[in-house]
């Protein structure tokens, strides 16, 4: 951000002399200073995790929640700004019931992913509007297994064994990589992602969070939905021990 | 929901002189669907035959469709207008599924929101070609509703549409109405593939191929199709009809 | 409308009818201090009994009860709408609307369909905001009148003659016709009304719902009537 100033930062329809989107890089600055959310795949699901921070316990468990189902087998976790989420989370229902009450199958997330994409990406044309500010992370099943895919900013989109958005998600990603996820169960993928979120909560910041989690696997029918209550217990559960035994380890050294 | 399908006059056709030209009769047709309530739920059947006129056109067609955990909607009458209908409840059920709060819509709130589809399209004097019959269980309560293209609604222990008003509705009265409540599933079967028997033989735009279904406690369950046994030996002693 | 060279018009009209009569009665009677409204539950069409209980009588307020008749689901639309501007007024006025004003409110309601009418003949009845019971009745499009008593419905031309005579005191010598009859009275009458129409009217039959408004409240009663 050494160009702050120079001018070429006010619009999103032009470039910097370095060939740059200013705006574009903004908005995923507004994506950095969301709750993390973590996905992971296995070879049979996707399981997604959101770390939700709480600004106030007033506010009622369980609502306003940033996972949302998109299709019976597509789900979005959102990271970013809550209103560019919402948009983007209506514009792919949207597009996901006009392809399948067309073509009377499963909404194709190729397809859906590349339109969202396209979408995203006309909001980075024009200096009329602003480039969405979100970061959504998509979790989907179809005939050619479980998929995770990530939206940029820019409207780009790349598909992930594993990734992490938010606050957090150098140290998540470092987390990520240390797992092999290639044979790992999805009900395994559930506690580590759950294990992620504890661990890179950063306490000191934000007092008060909620572990969102939603999978689709064969277990849950290829429905994306939320985890049932017992593996979500079970996950929280292994989190917080590991997150114990952790602090065990620092005093030892 | 559906901001992008969403057309301006659906099941219309502009004609020349720019006026729109609405359904004015069905098409491609389902006869008689039959229903009623026992001891442990519902129960409704329907064949398996959609009719082009008098022509038998197709004849693997399921007319039982659910929605949801706890409901099956029944339906005869035009058959594209009927897959319409079915397009749009998938609808409801997604956005239903998308809005994750755990809960579930109820047979009722179903019946509602197809009565006012049905309603509100006849109020456009463009009405949706069917009748339909709703049939689940909610709260421990079996529901069975009718709803046709007037818009017409009602709630009743036994039901039936098409020929069937006519010719079954008589024979559920006298054996499963008054006895509703005690009536076993085996003498629910017994008593709805009679109906449909005595329909095959009655009704020409019907076919001893169908399927039953059921809403209890435990779920939906709907058979594969199956056909009915059926004796024409009586046709031997009919004189006339040029035999 | 196409017109035509030699100047015919043709007319392009589908040949579909939105309406259906689905046959029942309901009337209404007023007295000093309490109404009485009844109705059959029977719907049908053309020659088939669709189903023995669809109630046609519906509570508005507290104290007034909407008695329909003609096209079912047209009855059921509109009790819905003034069911729900009747709790709108509720609410921004923090008090149930007087029974003359929910009146007004039924006859704008029917008016505004004018030219696509609501194919019902209802009956508006309850207690007024003197506590005097009180009858409105109303043609589909919304002429309205105060009246002491009504009938509507399949059975209504079997009905009118003889609430003429035994509610109205019409065609009567030596007869204080203004009086206004007892409780026991007004429901003995609806009550034979609906016993005599049930044998003549295929239309109305199955059961006999009846309501009293008074000062108690809303009370409700139901007799069968005949199955056939």
């Amino acid at each position: 951000m050494t160009s702050i100033g120079t001018g070429y930062d006010l619009s999103v329809s032009t470039y910097s002399p370095d060939g740059r989107l200013f705006q574009v890089e903004y908005a995923s600055k507004a994506v950095d200073n969301s709750g993390t959310a973590v996905g992971l795949r296995t070879k049979d699901g996707v399981v997604l995790a959101v770390e939700k921070i709480i600004p106030t316990n007033l506010e009622v468990p369980g609502s306003n929640r940033r996972i949302y189902p998109i299709d019976k087998h597509i789900g979005f976790a959102s990271s970013g700004w809550l209103p560019d989420v919402k948009s983007l989370v209506e514009r792919a229902r949207d597009e996901a019931w006009e392809y399948q009450s067309t073509y009377r199958v499963p909404t194709s997330p190729k397809i859906l992913s590349e339109r969202m994409g396209l979408f995203i990406q006309a909001y980075t044309l024009y200096s009329s509007v602003r480039p969405f500010g979100a970061s959504p992370m998509m979790a989907c099943m179809d005939e050619d297994g479980p998929q995770l895919i990530v939206f940029e900013t820019s409207g780009a989109y790349y598909g992930y064994k594993g990734c992490a958005t938010g606050k957090a998600k150098q140290l998540a990603k470092t987390e990520i990589e240390k797992l092999d996820l290639e044979n790992m169960s999805i009900r395994d993928a559930i506690k580590e992602a759950a294990r992620i979120i504890y661990s890179v909560h950063d306490d000191s910041k934000d007092k008060l969070f909620e572990l969102e989690l939603s999978w689709i696997s064969e277990e849950s029918n290829r429905q994306f939905c939320k985890v049932p209550k017992e593996l979500y217990d079970e996950a929280v559960q292994y989190a917080q021990k590991s997150g114990d035994s952790d602090m065990e380890d620092d005093e030892d050294l | 929901m559906n901001g992008i399908s969403s057309f301006e006059h659906p099941n219309s056709t502009v004609t020349a002189d720019g006026t729109y030209k609405h359904t004015t009769s069905p098409i491609v047709t389902g006869t008689s669907v039959l229903a009623l309530k026992y001891k442990d739920g519902v129960m409704l059947t329907a064949d398996c035959l959609a009719s082009y006129g008098s022509l038998a056109r197709f004849r693997n067609v399921e007319r039982l469709h659910p929605v949801g955990k706890n409901t099956i909607i029944g339906a005869s009458g035009d058959m594209s207008d009927f897959q319409h209908v079915q397009n749009q409840l998938n609808g409801l059920m997604l956005s239903e599924h998308v809005t994750d709060d755990d809960q579930v819509l109820g047979t009722k709130s179903i019946y509602k929101y197809l009565s006012n589809i049905m309603y509100n399209r006849r109020s456009k004097v463009n009405p949706l070609w069917n009748k339909f019959i709703v049939a689940g269980l909610e709260d421990g309560e079996s529901f069975l509703g009718f709803v046709d293209l007037y818009g017409t609604t009602y709630k009743s222990p036994v039901m039936a549409t098409g020929f069937g008003a006519h010719i079954a509705l008589p024979i559920l009265r006298k054996y499963a109405e008054a006895r509703c409540d005690t009536l076993t599933e085996e003498e629910a079967i017994e008593i709805l593939d009679n109906c449909m028997r005595v329909l095959y033989y009655r009704d020409a735009r019907s076919f001893n191929k169908i399927q039953r279904a059921k809403v209890t406690a435990s779920g939906i369950e709907i058979t594969a199709p199956y056909s009915l046994e059926t004796n024409w030996d009586f046709a031997e002693s009919i004189i006339g009809y040029g035999a | 409308m196409l017109q035509h060279k030699d100047g015919s018009v043709q007319n392009h009209q589908h040949g579909w009818e939105p309406y259906v009569d689905n046959g029942g009665t309901s009337l209404a009677i007023a007295g000093e201090d309490f109404c009485v409204i009844a109705s059959d539950t029977r719907q049908s069409e053309g020659y088939s009994i669709n189903t023995r209980f669809d109630p046609k009588i519906h509570k508005i307020t507290d104290k007034i009860m909407l008695a329909t008749t003609g096209y079912s689901a047209d009855a059921k639309r509109l009790t819905e709408v003034i069911k729900m501007q009747t709790e709108r007024y509720f609410y921004k006025h923090e008090k149930n609307m007087e029974s003359h004003a929910a009146a007004q409110m039924l006859s704008v309601i029917l008016y505004q369909k004018r030219f696509f009418p609501y194919y019902v003949f209802p009956i508006l009845a309850g207690i007024d905001n003197e506590g005097k019971g009180c009858v409105y009745s109303y043609d589909p499009v919304g002429n309205m009148e105060r009246v002491t008593f009504q009938v509507y419905g399949s059975a209504s031309g079997m009905i009118q003659p003889f609430l003429d005579s035994q509610v109205g005191f019409k065609n009567q010598q030596n007869v204080d016709k203004t009086r206004l009859l007892t409780k026991e009275e007004a429901i003995s009458i609806a009550v034979d009304s609906f016993t005599a129409a049930t044998e003549r009217d295929i239309y109305t039959g199955d059961y006999l719902e009846i309501y009293i408004v008074d000062a108690n409240g809303i009370h409700r009663e139901q007799k069968p009537l005949k199955f056939d």
